[in-house]
């Protein structure tokens, strides 16, 4: 464990208007690791990762990010240690799929926004390595929901940050391109030191691509480690509230109840 | 060919060099045409050949020599730069609350800013004091700055786009009926002042009234401008712009008061016009086939101040000697322009 640890929380309680939601949030993530979090709908992983990046503010603790608290970075440093990839839809108007990934060079060019042949070539490795140079003259409105997130994770590769941050990134996806995503992720944490976190509907999914698992549930984190350990019947149904036997998480098989 | 595919240009990849080229090539040429035509036509026709002599100063003692430096070059300065300021106004409201319908007319800010000018007006020349274009535009920001707080409240409450539009033209509504409730209670020296002036026109500017438009347009354009990059990334949302290190408040402020200060400057000079704001860069962006700050925010100043030269020519020689009121010829040719943005967004959304 020499790797750098690139986020960390300490006792971070997140809520919205003061009113604390969950709280006791620690999380260690070190350089090429993939964190997940999951949990019911409405759990507040959205909460959590809101919290890290200073959308929200966090009601206690501490977030560091490169060891540095957050609350003391400008937001141009920030943009340099992070990126996100968010779920919301946007509407833009008459811009290129290029334009959009090339906004993720934003904290390196001059005053203009003017791009250097550098930070053409660094969108041009990021939309090759999601597979999207060939939409790259296509308008962003008309092309495919799935195709659309693709494009908002080259953006965040672009961005060349040590922590990219996913908000239920598979949203909109389908198997073939669930599966892509989570590839690309992978590939992206192991050549480029980075660090992912991200929230995750599809347990199967995340059990294959996590390096390290935290489970939310009412108040805080239920449960926390490696997969090997979170996709166990007695974590999972307690964490869903699932009677015994009707999902088993390693395989992903489910029983439905006898009509 | 790969070479070409790879290296582009750095002003982002929907901004096409030759189209750009076209689009600025065709602004220059309208540009001079019409204000040549602005110089030419009028009650007093000055021959074509002779616009250029006496602007190089020839003939200083001529009546043409004093129909174009005292009444038609004042105006045709006022009405571009005003008609540059109304659309850079029209393209940061549209960029603030990401709605291509906002401007700073129909969102009731000009309105706005009217009220707050009348007021002062009838206060200070019903003291029989003087009232300086500084005051006039100071007045108008002032107003146009109250109108925008109260469209900022009510857009912290409403999502709807549409809805947002409703309540800035109800602003509109309530700041004009109390300005025509000044004007009937206003004594008449004032009258003859306002009513003009509250209806729109870029008659009426002397030198010194464009030395100080010149100062607040050019300033707060050349701003605008250096904020393309930041606008640039705003247009994927808030969130996705502070990712990239923009810092939100001070953007949303500069938006705000950037955009206030232009509409107010152009209402303290000409009054209220419509429709300049949101037809022009609406124009602008199809033409350039891009929606990138850079190229698109000098297209939208040159566009807005060729709109509006030409909607002044018409306004003042289609029915002449009878002026007609600026707006009204804006609304005749920017409504339609609405119009069809509203039919495209409904058949996008299918």
């Amino acid at each position: 464990m020499d790797r750098p640890v690139y986020l960390e929380t300490k006792d971070l309680v997140v809520g919205y208007d003061g009113v604390p939601l969950l709280s006791d949030v620690n999380i260690q993530l070190h350089a090429g690791e993939i964190m997940t979090l999951i949990g019911p709908n409405g759990a507040g992983k959205s909460t959590i990762l809101k919290s890290i990046v200073g959308y929200l503010e966090s009601i206690g603790g501490m977030v560091y990010i490169s060891g540095k608290p957050v609350g003391e970075l400008s937001a141009y440093d920030l943009s340099l240690e992070l990126s996100v990839m968010l779920t919301e839809r946007m509407r833009t108007e008459l811009l290129t799929c290029a334009d959009i990934v090339e906004t993720g060079r934003y904290p390196y060019t001059g005053r203009l926004g003017i791009l250097s042949d550098e930070d053409r070539t660094k969108v041009r490795e990021a939309m090759d390595m999601v597979h999207v140079w060939d939409l790259r003259d296509r308008d962003f409105m008309q092309i495919s929901d799935g195709q659309r997130q693709r494009i908002m994770l080259a953006r965040a590769i672009a961005q060349e940050p040590h922590v990219i941050m996913l908000d239920e990134p598979t949203n909109y996806l389908d198997i073939h391109y669930q599966i892509e995503l989570l590839n690309v992720l992978r590939r992206l944490v192991r050549t480029r030191d980075i660090a992912v976190i991200m929230s995750l509907h599809e347990l199967p999914l995340a059990r294959k691509v996590s390096d390290y698992v935290m489970c939310i549930k009412g108040d805080g984190v239920v449960a926390a480690g490696p997969p090997e350990e979170i996709f166990v019947p007695e974590v999972i149904d307690e964490l869903y509230d699932l009677e015994p036997g009707v999902f088993d998480p390693v395989s992903g098989n489910i029983r439905l109840e006898e009509t | 060919m790969q070479r070409q595919n790879e290296i582009d240009d750095g002003f982002g990849r929907s901004v096409k060099h030759r189209r750009v080229v076209v689009v600025f090539s065709a602004i220059a040429v309208l540009l001079v045409a019409l204000a040549t035509l602005n110089l030419c036509i009028g009650s007093l026709g000055v021959p074509f050949e002779e616009v250029w002599p006496i602007l190089f100063g020839q003939g200083a003692d001529s009546t043409n020599y004093q129909v174009i430096w005292n009444i038609r070059l004042p105006r045709l300065i006022a009405a571009a730069l005003l008609g540059g300021a109304l659309a850079l106004s029209g393209f940061l409201l549209q960029t603030f609350f990401n709605n291509p319908i906002a401007g700073p007319f129909i969102l009731g800010i000009s309105s706005g800013a009217k009220l707050v000018v009348a007021l002062t007006m009838i206060v200070i020349v019903g003291s029989s004091g003087v009232m300086t274009s500084g005051m006039m535009i100071v007045s108008a920001f002032v107003g146009s700055l109250i109108a925008m707080v109260f469209v900022l409240l009510v857009s912290r409450r409403i999502n709807s786009m549409s809805m947002l539009i409703v309540a800035g033209v109800m602003i509109g509504y309530i700041c004009s009926a109390a300005t025509d409730f000044l004007i009937t209670f206003a004594s008449d020296a004032n009258i003859v002042n306002l009513k003009n002036w509250s209806l729109g026109s870029f008659s009426g500017a002397n030198w010194n009234d464009i030395g100080i438009m010149t100062v607040v347009v050019v300033a707060a354009s050349i701003a605008v401008f250096f904020l393309s990059k930041p606008i640039g990334a705003f247009q994927l949302g808030e969130q996705y712009a502070r990712s990239m290190g923009v810092n939100i408040r001070v953007f949303r402020i500069a938006l705000i008061l950037l955009s206030s200060l232009l509409a107010a400057t152009v209402t303290a000079f000409a009054g209220p016009i419509s429709f300049v704001g949101i037809a022009v860069p609406h124009i602008i962006k199809r033409a350039l086939g891009t929606s990138k700050p850079l190229v698109v925010i000098p297209g939208a100043f040159f566009g807005g101040a060729i709109f509006c030269l030409f909607c002044d020519l018409i306004a003042r020689s289609v029915f002449a000697p009878t002026e007609v009121s600026i707006s009204a010829v804006t609304a005749i040719f920017g409504a339609p322009v609405v119009i069809s943005i509203l039919l495209k967004r409904e058949k996008a959304r299918r």
